[in-house]
């Protein structure tokens, strides 16, 4: 507590540092609100929250704008109570903060888009997580993921050795689909055309897009590489606010290419990955960028009008829908070249509305996924999103962002839509025409003129029923501990592995996940982080001193946890989901853990 | 106190509104402005000069902005209202030093129009602010008050408007003096209330459209004939 204010110490420090953080941009998003109301209905907060007006952009707003009234603008200075002017004395006071800046917003500028004065609500959002954050006042999942991306380079702790291990993978699979060696991902190639640089998601959950990506460049002929570090383009610096942050991870990615000496950096698809690196990037990294940046989807289309692969959009029949990240449409432009993408490898485009700058967030945005204390307020403003997905009426939804990738899916579960999500660089690895190539292994042949089914992206494995019946199921032999004190989940976990092959052995807690794993010795445990009896950080760690040769696949719907598991001094999980999971992602990744011995 | 006497107070209280108004954008300017290092995404006409007019013109342009194509009547009321504010200040210029102007009836008859036009839109925003939950909730002593001074002000000055020819000036004179006195408090309320938003409007939409304009997001696509809302394109 400061002696002369009567605030406490952090509320001081939020306070000293406010007047650090006002730029001019800043101050006049402050000062030139007028309370006209024209942004609240703009907002997917505000109409999933009929009659609340706390989630009013302009309401959220004033919350960080009485501050600036009282300190630093004179007429809130002088008579506070006529311009509702405000402190913040405890740190009460700043955890009120924090649930409007963390749980309220999405940082999705919509309504900047619908305000006659140009007031950037997202922009001063921002800076007051930084304020927050600074103080140590954040949602846990943000404690989690930033200091990952501080300390071990990516922002979900993917270890370089998986890093490479994961190209390495991929490139197997995909040099062997095309029965081609060439067809590898090039690491730390000297002075190649295009570094490419990805989400760690991608690593972590959906490697197939990197090997979607292999196809396509490989297929292009191009001169490309994927740097062995600075390779992760997402930056949790724009969602909590950190621009130290930011600029670090930014400059880790511009120094690789410059070391590589590259000349072009390709983004991958993610709306604040693209925004990040190539927008905000250099401003929070204070450095000019000696090369060119571009996204994926550029890259793409760009190979397709050179004439440098060949598409087929009979290949991708089924009708598909566009949602437009927040960050590429409202902060970067890109919402045209997705489009032009499409079209040339769909068949049946259906627009969504509002689209573009108008589009509604998918309500994961701005690091929400990351922040679980908010999930069933989150979820709830995705009703916004979900009914603009049935209108469409379309069986996949492509986006072009990673995060979005996730925020949809959890809208399309929760409001069980029955749709599937993917990402063009899918769509585009799909609809390739490979001349004088042979079929891939594993896929049946497809004849001249007859259209093959899109593959959706919940549905990687091949169908059971196409499936030869003399095949083995992928997990047959392979003997699994389910711990979870959630019934359902053990169901679903359960179906899943099981009809893969596996055996399941139950566990609903951490005495009983002991026992099972003592007893029948499996070949691999999934666990949950949150289950009574013994902690589950002990059972992991008894685990991995009984019995060190126990693939363990941590599963949890709590980020934040990790670090019960990741802090100790102890060899890492093999495997790592975040809940909600994917049956896709779930068969993936147990197939990787237990290829990893 | 006469006419004349409160024509050179309003023109004093107008030469202090200047000076606070200087002092104010000093202040403003005193912030740094960041500077943007990303490369340019655009091309031809989409680079920062394109997004800050657009920026600029933005609200003349209904459809560029969902919460007004949607809300069509708020942005009917918006245009009104600040035609009004136009009319009711320049007619005190032109009463004070142009009033010959004022002969002409059909200059009397537009100033009337505009001005009532306002009135009755500050009006229904006053009831607006007191009765839509969603602008009660944002709403502080100075937005009640500024809307209910304007509104006066605007009932007043219509009202005056008539007497502003010169031969109607000394019967008017008691409502002509009540609108100077109420444009003089104007004057030197508006630098410490909202009602001063315009001096910060140029610089606003100068540095979103800057912004916008250097990635290609401004000028906006939909408004070059790209639909975004549903039957747009039907
Ligand atoms: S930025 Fe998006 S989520 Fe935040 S208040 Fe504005 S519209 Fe709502
Ligand atoms: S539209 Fe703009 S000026 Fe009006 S309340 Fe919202 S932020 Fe304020």
């Amino acid at each position: 507590m400061s002696e002369h204010t009567g605030r406490s110490h952090k509320a001081q420090m939020v306070l000293e540092r406010y007047q650090k953080k006002l730029s001019r941009q800043v101050v006049g998003s402050l000062v030139a609100c007028v309370h006209c109301g024209n942004c609240t209905d703009s907002c997917h907060y505000v109409l999933a929250n009929p009659g609340d007006p706390t989630y009013a952009p302009a309401y959220k707003a004033d919350r960080i704008r009485k501050l600036f009234k009282k300190h630093f603008d004179w007429t809130g200075k002088v008579f506070p109570w006529w311009v509702k002017a405000g402190d913040v004395m405890t740190d009460e006071d700043l955890e009120e903060l924090k649930d409007t800046v963390f749980g309220k917003c999405t940082n999705c500028r919509r309504c900047t888009f619908n305000c006659p004065m140009g007031v950037d609500l997202a922009t001063f959002n921002r800076m007051a997580r930084c304020l927050l954050v600074s103080v140590g006042i954040m949602p846990e999942g943000v404690a989690v993921v930033s200091k990952d991306q501080w300390e071990i380079g990516n922002q979900m702790g993917v270890l370089k050795e998986d890093y490479l291990d994961t190209l390495d993978w991929m490139s197997e699979e995909v040099s062997e689909e095309l029965d081609d060696p060439a067809a590898v991902i090039p690491v730390d190639k000297m002075d190649a055309e295009i570094v490419y640089t990805i989400n760690p998601r991608e690593v972590k959950y959906d490697p197939r897009t990197i090997a979607d990506a292999l196809k396509i460049f490989h297929a292009a002929g191009e001169n490309w590489t994927m740097p062995s570090e600075g390779w992760d383009m997402t930056n949790f610096g724009l969602f909590s606010g950190d621009d130290d942050l930011g600029g670090v991870v930014a400059r880790r990615v511009y120094d690789k290419v410059i070391d590589l000496r590259g000349k072009k950096l390709v983004i991958s698809e993610c709306g604040h990955g693209y925004r990040s690196t190539r927008c905000e990037g250099p401003n929070w990294a204070k450095f000019d960028i000696p090369f060119e940046m571009e996204s994926s989807v550029d890259t793409m289309l760009r190979y397709i009008r050179e004439g440098r692969i060949k598409v087929d959009k009979t290949k991708n029949p089924d009708k598909v829908t566009f949602h437009d990240s927040c960050n590429n449409a409202r902060s970067c432009g890109l919402t045209e070249p997705p489009r032009e993408l499409l079209e040339l490898v769909c068949m049946d485009f259906q627009e969504m509305y509002p689209n573009r700058e108008d589009n509604y967030c998918c309500t994961g945005g701005g690091g929400a996924m990351s922040m679980s204390e908010y999930t069933p307020r989150r979820l709830k403003s995705a009703k916004i999103k979900a009914d603009q997905l049935k209108a469409t009426g379309a069986k996949t939804v492509v986006t072009s962002c990673h995060n979005c990738v996730d925020g949809l899916a959890d809208c399309i579960r929760h409001y069980k839509l029955g749709m599937g999500v993917t990402q063009l660089v899918t769509l585009v690895a799909n609809a390739l025409v490979w001349d004088e190539m042979p079929a891939a292994p594993g896929k049946p042949e497809i004849p001249e003129g007859v259209p093959a089914e899109m593959e959706p992206e919940v549905a990687l494995d091949p169908d059971p029923e196409e499936a030869s019946a003399s095949e083995e199921p992928p997990l047959a032999g392979k003997r699994i501990v389910v711990a979870d004190d959630d019934p359902d989940q053990v169901i679903y976990l359960k179906s899943v592995l099981s009809d893969a092959g596996a055996e399941i052995i139950e566990a609903a807690d951490g005495d009983e996940t002991l026992e099972a794993c003592r007893k029948e010795l499996p070949d691999m445990l999934t666990l949950d982080l949150e289950m009574p009896g013994t902690p589950t950080k002990d059972v992991f760690a008894r685990l991995r001193d009984e019995l060190p040769e126990l693939r363990i696949c941590i599963v949890t719907g709590r980020p934040e946890l990790r670090a019960l598991i990741y802090d100790q001094d102890l060899r890492r999980p093999e495997g790592y989901l975040d809940k909600p999971i994917t049956e896709e992602s779930l068969l993936r990744n147990v197939r990787k853990v237990l290829e990893t011995s | 106190m006469d006419l004349h006497t409160i024509q050179i107070i309003h023109y004093v209280a107008l030469a202090v509104m200047m000076v606070v108004y200087a002092i104010r954008i000093l202040w403003f300017l005193s912030f740094p402005a960041g500077r943007e290092r990303q490369p340019p995404t655009g091309t031809g006409s989409v680079n920062s000069k394109a997004g800050i007019i657009y920026s600029w013109l933005n609200v003349a342009s209904p459809k560029g902005m969902e919460s007004y194509r949607t809300h069509w009547f708020l942005y009917l009321q918006f245009v009104v209202f600040h035609l009004g504010v136009v009319a009711a200040i320049t007619m005190s210029f032109v009463i004070a030093d142009f009033s010959i102007l004022m002969n002409n009836a059909a200059v009397v008859l537009t100033f009337r129009v505009l001005i009532w036009g306002a009135c009755a839109v500050g009006v229904m925003r006053i009831i607006r602010r007191f009765t839509d939950k969603y602008v009660r909730a944002i709403s502080s002593p100075d937005d009640y008050f500024s809307v209910i001074l304007l509104t006066v002000w605007f009932g007043v000055a219509a009202a005056a408007a008539p007497f502003g020819v010169p031969s109607l000036q000394a019967e008017g004179s008691t409502l002509l003096i009540i609108y100077f006195a109420v444009q003089t408090f104007f004057l030197l309320y508006v630098p410490f209330s909202k009602i001063s938003h315009y001096l910060y409007y140029p610089f606003t939409r100068y540095y979103l459209g800057k912004s916008l304009g250097r990635r290609g997001v401004f000028p906006l696509k939909h408004t070059a004939g790209q639909p975004t809302t549903a039957g747009a394109d039907r």
